[in-house]
């Protein structure tokens, strides 16, 4: 079977119409045998046939103009099959794909929470030296971005105040911004300035070497971190913390707990409810830094970070001020035992406002973790020891523990921060949470 | 074919142009030209010139001055006013074996044969496959008082034909090396000899004949640190000279000479703009649609991440090349203007 | 079927009865490869566009048909029936129609706009009217200066005589007395503009007296006396006597271009000259009635001219389109595209 189409004669050419049939089903024609007559807009003309045979059918009727390439007639040719492309026009409509919007993308790995993408921040604005200290050049965001040089930092020497190349190379040259704003921290790991870009590693292994590919997770990670470092202007502050009778509630309560509410008792949840508590008092280090503005709250959607086999991921427990104990520790018990078996929906990996981390079961008795953007601050608990300290003037033996928290030096000052250390070590050394247990 | 009759005595017939160097050895740009068709035309028999006026007469500007006698009228072939045909001409011989240069008397004149040169002579090879070594020689370019059918800088016209090589040597010896380069090279090629340093440039020039300056390649005629300028043409001596004042006020100047306009040498600019970040580029044709548009667009896509200014261009405006002096003078870029042009850079 | 054959005598005869068969042979295969072509084109097959020289095959073969194969020809888009006088094979035009990387141009150009230097030195057509008669000056003087006797020749259309470049490359072959034939032809329509509106005396031949050449005016009806003429203007070029003005006479039977439906042409005209100028039908007759061939002859002439028509369109649809990789290659000469083969992997179905 021959499909017979509407011709194409003429560049700009597009339909054509029939204006007479010249062979009708039935009839048998021969090769080169005119078949039809058509009127286009540069020429009526009739059409002959590529094919000798019996016309079978006539698709359109005299006088309908059709597009360019519509089948118009069939001739059995005797041929084995369709002998000619079918026409494009008519015939099925695609049947749309019914695609649901999902409303969050599918959690088939759970990743840390926010976009990496929003916390990469554009350069902040520039302090104000001149009408033109705000203008940066190409070169002069590539010199500073790869050589760790804060912008904020340099007096430009261009006209009106901008900085020119030749300023961040002096800088450069001379091994970093005099005199720097940043808060002088604590802590051995070293938290000055942004980091830098790592070079990628040479693709080939060396001797002695195997090239494991990393997990997409990993990658997100290792992304959110990164930007994290970027975006925030990271300090430290440190308080010490006498939980000695945290420790004996604790052990005293922990099996009737077990069994009463089916969840373990660790000592997660009372920091907690200790820390929602300073965060209701100093809500600035509940916010969030938008632009210009705070988003200030007054619930607490608590982080919690947990570590899993694909590495580390942070489930929120949401509203976590209003929470007890007992409902906090169940909280965090089905959220970190659904993480591990990669349960978990993805409403439940974001909107946090403060996070807390726990490395203290591995043996750590400080650290310096990284914000959770677009939170403020965040908070690490680590291992609680026995160490002798000093009350009265006398020496004891107390159990105690380092509450370590990085905070965002663009929200938050230090006397803010360590106010707020202050009140969660009050609430911690003398709040009576046997009351909340309910046993 | 009808013969030339050559009259005995007129001054400069039948020397060559090597006895018309300077005491010093130095040659002209003029000199330095005729110099790389003389040696050219006795390398490879096949070279041959077409022409109006170049054969008893010399050529308008006596380039071709002492030829006719040197290689016969076959070889300096005088044509009637024919620019379209003289291309034609040019690419049927160059079809069958032969290596023509086809001299046009202005590059004004080059409109005249536009058809030729931009559908036949540029597209052929790409379309059948059979090379064209096909030499265009034009005076170009103002500054000279000449007016607008005289003052021509045809090169946007035909870059944009798309196959063939342009050249516009600043200096002697780049115009000896590149115009042998080119009637050595298979692809068509204009070459365009800039009027106004035609007699006011002179220099030491190279008497080996197989010196050749390579088609698409920069040269840096001044080493600088804080403004590349990039040009071609006469506007070289302007930016030479414009260097030389701003030195002296504090600001390093690097000139970079393109030689070869299509295609041209984007690896030496871009490394010229990666050691200054700044970026002036000066051109004699319209600044509209300019050899220097595509080159400023070149650096703006390529080097962003080096530039510490945005990339600027001096050129004239989009109007008819002028007569009266004040008008071609306030038309050209002059000296002062390319050193204004570089300090606000230099500033900005 | 009133003919309206001139009485040749034998004597007329300018060629051995073999290379009389081939001219019919080239005849008949110009007919019937226009009436295919405008056939496939009206069926929508044909990509592009097609320029009829139905009509003009007595022009066309005529002149042609003097030349040797290393005389050269720049011919237009309607002589393609000239280039397959010269030489070219009917499959591989056919590969160019269809825009197949075994056309002559791998595909760089289209239809009739073809041209194969180095194998039967014919120079690639283009649209610009008449852009290769200056051309024509140029390889006829490189001729002249080798000594070798070649000759070039130019072939264009009564509308172009009206073009500046037409009269400057005459002019300028006249001063040089250049070793090249030009040939007009005359199909009395340019697109729709008759020969009153293109020059404003009788004829172009006598346009020859005013650069001091001979013109001939010929019936392109009668391949006989074109070839005759041209030949005559041929040997003139090669021994030196400069260039002729030939003008053969026809009449374009279909429009400028397939899509062109001729209206403005009246319609006595295209039945005179179908009845009594069919160049083609005259010449079968002559043949015929000179014993030179049969009525079998000619139908088995007419089978294979079918045969080789179908094949070449075959070949054609094999043949693949050019790589998109390719498309910036072959501007210059030293990225080596035109002196290797091209790549084969473009596929047979267009995107």
């Amino acid at each position: 079977m021959t499909s017979i189409q509407m011709p194409q004669l003429g560049e700009t050419i597009v339909e054509g119409t029939i204006l007479r049939w010249l062979k009708h089903e039935g009839e048998a024609v021969a090769r080169d045998e005119a078949l039809f007559e058509i009127s286009t807009d540069k020429v009526d003309t009739e059409v002959p046939s590529p094919v000798a045979g019996t016309v079978t059918r006539l698709l359109v009727a005299e006088g309908d103009t059709v597009a360019v390439g519509t089948a118009v007639m069939e001739i059995d040719d005797g041929a084995a099959g369709a002998t000619e492309p079918a026409a494009p026009a008519a015939a099925e409509a695609p049947a749309p794909a019914a695609v649901p919007a999902a409303p969050v993308p599918p959690p088939a790995e759970p990743a840390p929470v926010a976009q990496p993408a929003a916390s990469v921040a554009p350069v902040a604005s520039l302090p104000d030296r001149g009408p033109r200290s705000q203008i940066v050049s190409p070169i002069v965001r590539r010199l500073a971005k790869e050589n760790g040089i804060d912008l904020a930092t340099l007096a430009g020497s261009g006209t009106g105040g901008r900085i020119t190349k030749r300023d961040v190379l002096a800088a450069i040259a001379s091994g970093g911004p005099p005199g720097a704003a940043m808060p002088s921290v604590g802590g051995p790991t070293g938290l000055a300035g942004p980091a830098r870009v790592a070079p990628p590693a040479p693709a080939a292994p060396g001797a002695g070497e195997e090239l494991v590919q990393v997990t997409h997770i990993r990658r997100a990670i290792a992304q959110h971190m990164l930007a994290s470092l970027q975006t925030s202007a990271r300090a430290w502050t440190m308080v010490e913390v006498n939980v000695e009778h945290l420790v004996r509630l604790r052990d005293a309560a922990r099996s009737a707990f077990e069994q009463k509410y089916g969840a373990k008792l660790t000592y997660l949840p009372f920091v907690v409810r200790a820390t929602c508590d300073a965060l209701l008092t100093y809500p600035v280090v509940n916010a969030e830094l938008r632009g210009d503005d705070l988003a200030m709250r007054r619930f607490v959607h608590m982080g919690i970070a947990v570590s899993y086999d694909q590495g580390l991921i942070v489930p929120v427990v949401r509203n976590a001020d209003s929470l007890n104990v007992p409902g906090i520790a169940r909280a965090i018990a089905d959220l970190a035992g659904r993480a591990r078996s990669h349960e978990l929906k993805p409403d439940e990996v974001q909107g946090s406002t403060f996070t807390i981390t726990n490395p203290g079961p591995y043996g750590s008795i400080a650290s310096v973790p990284i914000i959770n953007q677009p939170n403020a601050a965040i908070l690490s608990f680590d291992a609680i020891q026995k160490r002798p300290v000093v009350i009265d003037d006398a020496i004891a033996i107390r159990h105690m523990v380092n509450l370590s928290m990085t905070w965002d030096h663009r929200s938050i000052d230090g006397e803010l921060a360590t106010r707020f250390l202050a009140r969660i070590k009050e609430n911690l050394e003398t709040w009576d949470f046997s009351s909340e247990l309910g046993l | 074919m009808s013969g030339v009759a050559v009259e005995a005595g007129a001054a400069g017939h039948g020397a060559e142009p090597r006895g018309k160097r300077g005491d010093d050895g130095q040659a002209t740009y003029l000199i330095a030209i005729a110099e790389a068709l003389w040696e050219e035309m006795e390398r490879d028999e096949r070279v041959f010139m077409l022409g109006e006026d170049i054969g008893a007469y010399g050529g308008a500007f006596k380039v071709t001055e002492g030829f006719i006698e040197r290689f016969g009228p076959e070889r300096v072939l005088d044509t009637p006013i024919v620019e379209e045909t003289i291309v034609g001409m040019a690419v049927g011989a160059a079809m069958e074996g032969l290596r023509p240069v086809a001299e046009f008397q202005y590059a004004d004149f080059m409109s005249s044969g536009f058809d030729e040169i931009t559908t036949v002579l540029s597209r052929y090879h790409y379309r059948a496959g059979v090379p064209l070594p096909v030499v265009l020689r034009a005076p170009s370019g103002g500054g000279v008082r000449a007016s607008s059918f005289h003052s021509t800088n045809p090169e946007p016209y035909f870059a944009h034909a798309g196959g063939i090589k342009i050249m516009c040597p600043a200096f002697p010896s780049d115009a000896k090396g590149l115009l042998k380069s080119a009637i050595r090279d298979d692809n068509p090629s204009l070459f365009l000899e800039h009027k106004w340093i035609y007699r006011r440039i002179k220099e030491q020039v190279p008497t080996e004949p197989d010196v050749l300056v390579p088609i698409g390649k920069a040269d840096v005629k001044l080493e600088g640190s804080d403004v590349s300028v990039i040009t071609y043409g006469a506007m070289v001596h302007k930016a030479l000279e414009a260097a030389e004042s701003l030195a002296q006020r504090g600001i390093s100047t690097e000139v970079v000479d393109l030689r070869t306009v299509h295609p041209f040498d984007e690896d030496t600019v871009l490394r010229s703009i990666e050691k200054t970040s700044r970026a002036l580029v000066l051109y004699e044709s319209f600044r509209f649609l300019g050899i220097g548009s595509e080159v400023a667009a070149t650096i703006a896509e390529r080097a962003f991440e080096h530039l510490d200014a945005p990339v600027m261009r001096l050129a004239p405006p989009n109007i008819p090349v002028p007569f009266s002096p004040t008008l071609e003078d306030a038309f050209l870029p002059q000296v002062a203007d390319i050193e204004a042009a570089v300090e606000r850079l230099s500033t900005w | 079927m009133a003919t309206n054959v001139r009485e040749r005598t034998e004597a007329d005869r300018p060629l051995p009865d073999e290379r009389l068969r081939e001219v019919l042979r080239l005849l008949k295969l110009a007919r019937y490869f226009d009436e295919r072509m405008e056939a496939l084109y009206r069926q929508g097959r044909l990509p592009g566009a097609i320029y009829s020289g139905r009509g003009q095959e007595g022009t066309h073969v005529g002149v042609a048909y003097a030349l040797e194969p290393t005389d050269s020809l720049f011919p237009t888009h309607r002589d393609l029936t000239a280039q397959l006088t010269k030489g070219l094979e009917l499959k591989r035009v056919m590969a160019q129609y269809w825009g197949r990387i075994d056309g002559y141009l791998r595909g760089r150009d289209g239809n009739s706009h073809i041209g194969d230097w180095y194998g039967n030195r014919t120079f690639a057509v283009m649209s610009h009217l008449p852009i290769a008669y200056p051309v024509a000056c140029g390889a006829a003087l490189a001729y002249q200066r080798a000594g070798d006797r070649r000759v070039a020749m130019a072939i264009c259309g009564d509308g172009a005589t009206s073009n500046g470049r037409w009269h400057e490359a005459i002019n300028t072959s006249a001063i040089f007395r250049l070793p090249v034939v030009w040939v007009v032809n005359n199909n009395r329509f340019a697109y729709s503009t008759p020969n009153r509106g293109e020059f404003p005396i009788p004829t172009i031949a006598e346009r020859g007296a005013s650069y001091g050449i001979p013109g001939v005016r010929v019936d392109g009806g009668e391949v006989l006396e074109v070839y005759a003429a041209t030949k005559e203007a041929v040997d003139r070029a090669r021994d030196g006597g400069g260039p002729t003005l030939i003008e053969s006479v026809s009449l374009r039977w279909r429009g400028h271009a397939g899509h062109d439906p001729a209206k403005y042409m009246p319609a006595e005209m295209l039945e005179d000259a179908m009845a009594n100028h069919d160049p083609v039908r005259n010449f079968q007759e002559q043949l015929l009635g000179w014993g030179v061939v049969s009525e079998q002859d000619v139908a088995k002439l007419q089978g294979d001219i079918e045969r080789e028509f179908d094949e070449g369109y075959e070949y054609a649809l094999a043949s693949p389109f050019p790589e998109p990789g390719d498309v910036t290659k072959g501007l210059w000469v030293e990225d080596g595209y035109w002196t290797s083969p091209p790549g084969r992997g473009g596929g047979t179905e267009a995107g």
